[in-house]
Parts: C-alpha cells; structure tokens; sequence
C-alpha cells in the first residue's frame, strides 16, 4: 500500500462529513472491548465475619473451619488464639480487623469442640456444642458450588416460635448470609443452607441446587449445635437463655462411667429396697384356720 | 438408666443423729431415702430477647438476607413420609430425607421469586470460574461412585452365574440320568430277546422313531437313520458292547463251507499255466501275468467278504 498524499486524505475526511451532515445519522455510541465491563452495584451490606480457633484443635475441627471461611466470601482469618487470653480479648481482634461478626471455635481437651458465635461490638453472642462433624472432603459429599456464590436459607419453621430461637435465626442469617454485591462473590445461585431443629438442636446442612425444579445434592459440611447459652452482651454479660437440657461433655462421660461402676451398687440396692418394699404378710390370715381342715384322700 | 439422685460428694453430709433427729419428728419415711437434687438453673429472658433482637435486625430487601422459612415440601409420590410430630432425631434416614424436603421447599419459593426480580440463578454452561472443590477432588468422588456402581454390578454378575451355574449343573444331571436310563433299558431288551423272551425287535423301532420325532423336526433331512459319525462307530465297534470282537471268533460252520469267494482262475491254476494260451498276446497287461491271478490280502479279504 503506498503513500496516498495529503490532499487525497484530505478530500476523503471532507467528503465523509458532508456525508453525515447531509444524511443526519445518529450513529449509535459505540462500545470499544478495551474499555472495562460495567461496574457491579455498590456493596452496601457490610458485613465481615472473623472465622478463627483457640489453640488445641482437632483436624476434623479444623477442616471445619476451613470449610466455612471456603463458603463464605465475607470472611476473614486469624491465627489461633491462646488459651490464656481472656473471650473479651475477641472483640478487639474484631475491631482491629474490622470485623462485626465473630465465629470462634474453641477446643477444650482435644475432644470436645464449643462454637461461639457473636456480634461482635455489642452483642447478642451464643455458645454451642458442636457434634457429628463431617467436612467438605468427604467422599460421600457428592455436589460442587461456585466458590462466594450466594447461598438461599433456609429456617425451620420452629425457629420462629420461640425468642431464643427468633434471636439465633437472625445472628446466623446475619452471618451466613453473603451480602449483595460483595466484591469476591459470584453471581449465580446454586446452594442451600439449611438450619433446621430437631430434638433441641440445629442441624445445618448445605446442598447443591441440580435442578430447579427441586434435586438437590450434598455439598458439606455438616455439623449439629447444641446450644448452651445466649449472652447479651458480646462473650460475655448477663445470659439471656440457658439452655435446661444441656449436659455438658464432661458430665456425660462421667455420667457414663458412673453407670458402668455403680452396676454392682445398684443391684444391691435394688435388692435391699425389694426388701424393704415387700409386706411380711401378703395377706391377713388366722393360723387357727386350718385346725379343722381335714385332707380328704385323693379319689 | 441413669441414677441422677446417688450423689455421694454432695456439700451437706448428714451426719446419723441428724437422720435420727429428724426421723423422730416424722421428717423422713422408712425406707430408701434419696436426696433431692437441687432445681436446675432456668434462664429464659424473653423481654431481654426481644428487646436484643429488635436492636440486631436490620430492615433490609429480601435479597440482601436471602432467608426463608418452611416446612418440608410434600413429597412426590403423595405419601406422607413423617409425620410433623415425630420426632425423627434418632431415625437416621427420616431426619435426613426431612432436612432435604425442608431445603427443596426453600428451592422452590426462592428460585421463583429471584426470578421475579429479575437475577438470573442458573450458571450458563460457558461460565467458568473458581469451584469450592477443587476438580482433583471431584474426580475422586465420581470414581468412588464408580466403585461403588461396579460392586453392585458384579455382585449381581456372580449372583447370577452361580444360579445358572447351578440351573446348568441340575440340567447336566438330568440328561446324564436320562442316557443311562435308556442304556439300561436297551441292554435289557436285547438281554431278553438274545434270551428268546421278546420276539420281536420293536425297542430298536421305538428309539429311532423317537429320537427322530424329537430331532427331525426341525431339521431337514432325508429318511437316512440318525447313525453317529463314522469315527464313533468305529470305536464303538471297536470298544462298545463286549469289547473287541477281532480276537473273537471269525468262522462259523457255513462260513467255512462257504464257496462264493473262490474263484477257479484265481485260486485254482498253477504259476504259468495261462502264459501260451492264445488270448495273452493281444492283450498285455499293465501289471504282468503275475498280478492278474494274484490272491489278495486278509484284509481285503475280510473286507470284501463284509461287503457282502
């Protein structure tokens, strides 16, 4: 292609406008692809949840929460807590990290698993028990989301009968739940929470949504709470709730211990209460009765 | 069960006189005496709550909280797997199965009404991005479900043969039982007949007719006799019925007296009798003089006399 020379380039530039001016066609604005994609809707929910444990933490435990700071995009991490510090201690690692939501994990003798869950300036907070853990990895878990999409939650209907339940439901939907917009969320649909009671625990389940029409499958975790108290305050102040069917893990198994020794005690005690219950006469009868009973002989 | 009351590191011991203070006021009953516990704890601010709850909730749209609450959805086939009342904490499978009826009825408000505000929820097929479970790992969960699909698969797979096996091995026997039963009967019939009770020969008839009814139906064949192939017949021959019949006896009387096998030009002229007779110049043989008037062998002999 050669040089064409000023004056053609020229005439052709004129040319074109006469051409537009002449024709008046809007042309329609366009849409270059360097420029970026239009900008998301402002986050405005803001909420961050501080997901971190106490030293002393199983690997079940600590697969857990993994697997929880993995569902949620809005979370942030912190590396394990002393035992030492006091629970209060928690709400100014919150406010270092610029966090209003608290789960902590805290781990008592290497078995027992307690999940605090707090708001974290003001309150109100709760302490369960976590049992029947199962994480993510596990190979009977068969669905798959999108990492940060946003879960649908789904609550018993118990949760709205009684104020302790009302009051968890709204701190876990608080919590749980990925804000709009939230910059590291994904935008599509396709997972469940769901919260549901059953024998005065929750049961939280997460599933996959196949189909729209309903099918779902089992992403994980899956844990049981078994709630011990809700406080007013954050980790600490007055306790709003307590739980009266709550039997702690120690006492359970010493419960259980106690039963296996005391097998021999209790027999004889119920032996010697058989004892005691039972009449020395089971009815009233007159030794002079039988003086005149003659025994017939057998025919 | 539990013995709650037997605390024996309780704060207060009683000491005897005590006991025995208080029994003669009539405070206590004879009999076993258990300490009650003390009344547990109850906790319940139901104003405090409320009051904590109004303070927690934020009055935002639906979709910023994206919460639901249900009931589980009924099932499909109509049935009513559980009761509300039940309680299901202990049966595994009902629990689990209400958990995903309470998540499905979820799916099926909030999809729709994600819908109506315009948002898509289904992920296109094109859309790839970062999964909350690397590909490593899904593939091992789909091999497992694999596994676990081809166990099942030849468990079934061996159940069968070894009924087939055992369908197989029954018919074996049948058939076995059945060719022995009619070998018995075959060698009785020609044990009486050879005896001179049975007259006729009608049990050869019957089999072949038999045989052939069963047989010949299908096929296509002329009136030849079913007879077993050639080679079968010659070891049967050979090793059926009596065994060897070559070192047996070959001559009867008539046989020796028979003369149909002697010819007087073969056996009956002398070396060189023929060679000046007039006809042997026209006609020179191939093999020689010798040959014409040769005597074949045994064998060809006794073929030759089985022919007939």
């Amino acid at each position: 292609m050669g040089k064409r020379s000023r004056k053609q380039i020229a005439t052709e530039h004129d040319k074109n406008k006469q051409k537009d001016e002449s024709d008046e066609i809007v042309l329609a604005p366009v849409i270059s692809s360097d420029e970026p994609p239009l900008k998301q809707a402002k986050w405005t929910n803001k909420e961050r949840v501080l997901v971190f444990s106490s030293r002393g933490i199983s690997h079940r435990a600590r697969h857990l929460m993994i697997d929880l700071r993995t569902m949620m995009p809005h979370s942030k991490a912190e590396s394990k807590m002393d035992r030492k510090d006091q629970l209060f201690v928690i709400n100014e690692i919150c406010e270092m990290k610029n966090c209003n939501k608290c789960i902590f994990f805290e781990a008592k003798k290497k078995m027992d698993l307690y999940m605090w869950v707090s708001n974290c300036p003001r309150g109100p907070s709760a302490k369960f028990l976590v049992e029947n853990v199962h994480t993510m990895s596990e190979l009977k878990m068969t669905g798959n989301c999108l990492k940060g999409s946003r879960p649908l939650l789904s609550f018993d209907k118990e949760f709205d009968e009684h104020p302790h339940w009302q009051l968890l439901k709204e701190l876990f939907t608080q919590i749980f739940g990925t804000p709009n917009h939230h910059p590291k969320s994904q935008p599509f649909f396709d997972h469940v929470f769901t919260f549901s009671i059953s024998d005065n625990r929750i049961w939280f389940r997460n599933y996959q949504i196949l189909e729209e029409d309903g099918s779902l499958a089992e992403i994980g975790p899956r844990f049981v709470l078994n709630p011990i108290r809700v406080f007013e305050g954050s980790f600490g102040g007055p306790t709003l709730y307590l739980n009266p069917g709550y039997v702690s893990p120690n006492e359970h198994r010493r419960l259980i211990r106690k039963q296996v020794a005391k097998k021999y005690i209790h027999r004889v005690e119920a032996k010697k209460s058989l004892e005691d219950r039972k009449p020395e006469y089971t009815y009233p009868s007159d030794i002079t009765d039988d003086v005149f009973v003659t025994i017939r002989p057998d025919k | 069960m539990v013995d709650l009351h037997d605390s024996s590191d309780s704060e207060e011991l009683d000491s005897d006189e005590e006991l025995q203070r208080a029994f003669a006021r009539g405070e206590l009953k004879t009999g076993l005496n258990y300490e009650a516990r003390a009344p547990k704890q109850i906790i319940n601010n139901v104003s405090g709550m409320k009051q904590k709850l109004a303070e927690l909730q934020k009055n935002l749209d639906w979709i910023e909280q994206l919460d639901l609450t249900n009931g589980p959805a009924p099932a499909p086939g109509g049935q009513e797997e559980f009761t509300e009342d039940e309680d299901v904490s202990n049966n595994d499978f009902k629990r689990e199965l209400r958990f995903y009826r309470q998540a499905q009825a979820s799916v099926l408000e909030g999809i729709p009404r994600l819908h109506k505000l315009g948002i898509k929820t289904r992920r296109p097929e094109d859309y790839f991005a970062e999964m909350a479970k690397s590909d490593v790992h899904m593939k091992k969960v789909r091999e497992k479900l694999l596994e676990k699909q081809q166990n099942i698969e030849q468990r079934d797979k061996a159940k069968k043969l070894r009924d087939l096996r055992k369908y197989g091995k029954k018919v074996q026997i049948d058939v076995l039982q059945k060719r022995q039963k009619e070998k018995r009967e075959m060698l009785d019939a020609v044990k009486k007949f050879r005896k001179g009770q049975k007259n006729k020969l009608d049990f050869l008839d019957d089999n072949t007719e038999k045989g052939k009814g069963k047989r010949g139906g299908g096929k296509n064949q002329d009136n030849k006799v079913q007879q077993p192939n050639k080679k079968r017949q010659y070891k049967n021959q050979k090793y059926g019925f009596g065994g060897q019949k070559k070192r047996s006896k070959q001559n009867t009387k008539e046989s020796a007296a028979d003369l149909t096998g002697f010819n007087p030009k073969v056996n009956q002229s002398r070396p060189g009798f023929n060679k000046n007779k007039s006809g042997n110049k026209n006609k020179p043989n191939k093999r020689g003089n010798k040959d014409k008037n040769k005597r074949p062998g045994k064998s060809q002999r006794h073929k030759m006399k089985n022919k007939r």
